[in-house]
């Protein structure tokens, strides 16, 4: 009690055991997240910038980069707006099977990746179950950057839905009655009344799916292909650099990806801030 | 129900004119609730129900006998084991972040929460790099270690602290909402009524948060026992040895022994249908004391 009280930054409170909380917090954090995350960017820095661009300058590093961002962006497009449909749904719809379809949404959550990633190669494959219906089409899924989308898509698909879904179950319904009372169509309501107070939630979703598919390995190696400058994603080139012991070479892949998520968090937070000004406490 | 007549007070009444102009058309909605259902049966359960016809595809002795090779049953117990390590530690640290950050108003406090978060939106393969230039044979304190007997990377302990990394912020996202939404009056009066810190913590604190606990322990093992990218890193996969469940069922996967590896997936995606019901049960049955905004 008597060390807590002399901490000065914390306000004084009368419950106890805030130093050892905090103690145990900020050793664990720094023993698995920071000292580990730290010698990253220590390396980066003793590898120094010019050599991280002319390293990232590099055809398949660069080629790689901006496939698992492409993609990844493609990917989180869409659950953008799958995601919005079956938030809005599970919420303002009653169908048989809906607490079923809740429980589901889940599942690439609690599925490893390495499990869907086999799975969707088994029925994407040229003779799988969806393969054999598309090759006819001329559509290759599995082994093209397709694949990687399908994969992609999987993995995020919850991230939008339940971040947009608790707002959806909040909205005052009275608010969407006084605009269709007031003259307007069901469409127009949507558009101008609903979707502005779930704008947040979608952002923050987005940027979520986004980041989590940038950066997604297990389930995207079994049915990309990898093959280099086409369908090599970058955070199988850090494994391949890695397994080369270009140490440099995955370093530099790494901060790249790893700016890349601290853009992501960022952008969640000022979304957070400005939903929090725009809309009140949300 | 544009039709219905204005002076018709009593039909008015009864037609509930309120639900429909703050709803879509029936067609509409069937359409909707339609596409959605196919999309995620050919998204989400597609893939499920393949690791199982996969894993069945010989039989269910084929798949249970593939789960009884001697590398097979290595692997499970590295998982199982892995897991018992992580999972219990990172609980602790969840319980322990929460009470300081929901119990306690600090400077600082918005930092601690993004750094907990973190590993949310860091590759896992990124933080197995990170382990790896910490504790590799090529770093100051990696070379160490190694020299006395204690290798991290290729070796259990690292694929403990790469699970560690990725499962991180798990428990402490669950609790922190719900152990903020307590406050701390409970704890006052007990503490007032000369109950010791600890017991304060045991008879007041826990039984308020122990379904969210559970909640979050849930969701925690599961990413735990899957993990695959951050754990490929470390491991070195050495069979018998350093070989989880996920990265057996890549090497079995690319030896083409198809049965094997849906077998060790089917076991898996058993883990994950196991943790999805009880997740499921926990939020029906215990709604008002977990986390309202679930985000993973």
């Amino acid at each position: 009690m008597t060390a807590m009280r002399a901490a000065r930054f914390r306000q004084p409170s009368p419950l106890p055991g805030f130093g050892l909380a905090l103690g145990t917090t900020l050793a664990m954090l720094s023993l698995i997240v920071i000292i580990p995350i730290g010698a990253l960017l220590l390396k980066g820095a003793g590898i120094g910038i010019g050599d991280i661009a002319a390293n990232l300058a590099k055809p398949r590093v660069w080629a790689a980069l901006l496939l698992s961002f492409r993609i990844a962006l493609l990917a989180a497009l869409f659950n953008l707006a799958f995601g919005l449909a079956l938030a809005w749904v599970l919420v303002r719809y009653d169908f048989p099977g809906r607490r079923l379809l809740d429980a589901a949404v889940d599942l690439p959550f609690a599925l490893p990746t390495a499990v869907a990633g086999i799975a969707l190669t088994t029925l994407y494959a040229p003779n799988g179950a969806f393969g054999q219906l598309l090759a006819p089409l001329g559509i290759k899924v599995a082994y093209t950057p397709l694949g990687i989308w399908v994969a992609l898509v999987f993995v995020g698909l919850p991230f939008v839905v339940r971040t947009v879904q608790p707002v959806v179950a909040e909205i005052d319904r009275e608010i969407e009655e006084a605009s269709a009372t007031l003259g307007a169509y069901r469409a127009r309501t949507f558009l101008r009344v609903i979707l502005p107070m779930l704008t947040p939630a979608l952002l923050t979703g987005f940027a979520l799916a986004l980041a989590r598919g940038v950066g997604e390995y297990g389930s995207v190696i079994f049915i990309a292909g990898n093959l280099p400058s086409v369908s090599e994603i970058a955070p199988l080139l850090i494994v391949i650099r890695l397994e080369e012991f270009d140490y440099d070479g995955a370093v530099a892949i790494a901060v790249a990806m790893l700016a890349i998520s601290f853009a992501m968090l960022l952008v969640i937070n000022l979304v957070q801030v400005w939903s929090r000004r725009r809309f009140g406490d949300a | 129900m544009a039709d219905v007549a204005f002076d018709d007070a009593a039909n008015l009444a009864r037609a509930q004119p309120l639900r429909p102009v703050a709803s879509e058309a029936p067609w509409f909605r069937r359409t909707l609730v339609a596409l959605v259902l196919a999309i995620v049966g050919v998204l989400l359960l597609a893939p499920l129900a393949v690791v199982f016809t996969e894993a069945l595809a010989k039989g269910l002795g084929a798949a249970v006998s593939a789960l009884g090779e001697r590398d097979a049953r290595a692997a499970i117990r590295l998982t199982l084991l892995v897991a018992a390590i992580a999972v219990p530690l990172n609980a602790v640290f969840g319980v322990a972040a929460a009470w300081a950050i929901a119990k306690f108003d600090f400077r600082g406090k918005a930092i601690l929460i993004t750094l907990i978060d973190l590993p949310f939106s860091v590759s896992p393969v990124v933080a197995g790099l990170c382990l790896v230039l910490v504790f590799g044979a090529n770093a100051p304190l990696g070379a160490w270690l190694v020299a006395n007997g204690w290798p991290v990377i290729f070796a259990v302990p690292g694929i403990v602290l790469a699970t560690m990394f990725i499962t991180f912020p798990f428990v402490a996202r669950e609790l922190i909402p719900v152990m903020q939404e307590h406050g701390r009056a409970e704890e006052e009066a007990a503490l007032t009524l000369g109950a010791s810190g600890w017991r304060t913590f045991l008879t007041v604190t826990l039984p308020n948060i122990r379904w969210a606990l559970l909640y979050g322990v849930l969701l925690c093992n599961a990413r735990a026992m899957g993990e695959f990218g951050a754990v490929a890193v470390v491991s070195g996969k050495i069979r018998g040895q350093t070989n989880t469940m996920p990265l057996m069922i890549e090497m079995l996967y690319n030896e083409y022994l198809s049965v094997a590896a849906f077998s060790m997936a089917a076991l898996l995606a058993l883990l994950a249908l196991v943790t999805l019901t009880l997740k499921t049960a926990l939020e029906w049955r215990y709604a008002d004391q977990l986390a309202a905004n679930r985000r993973h």
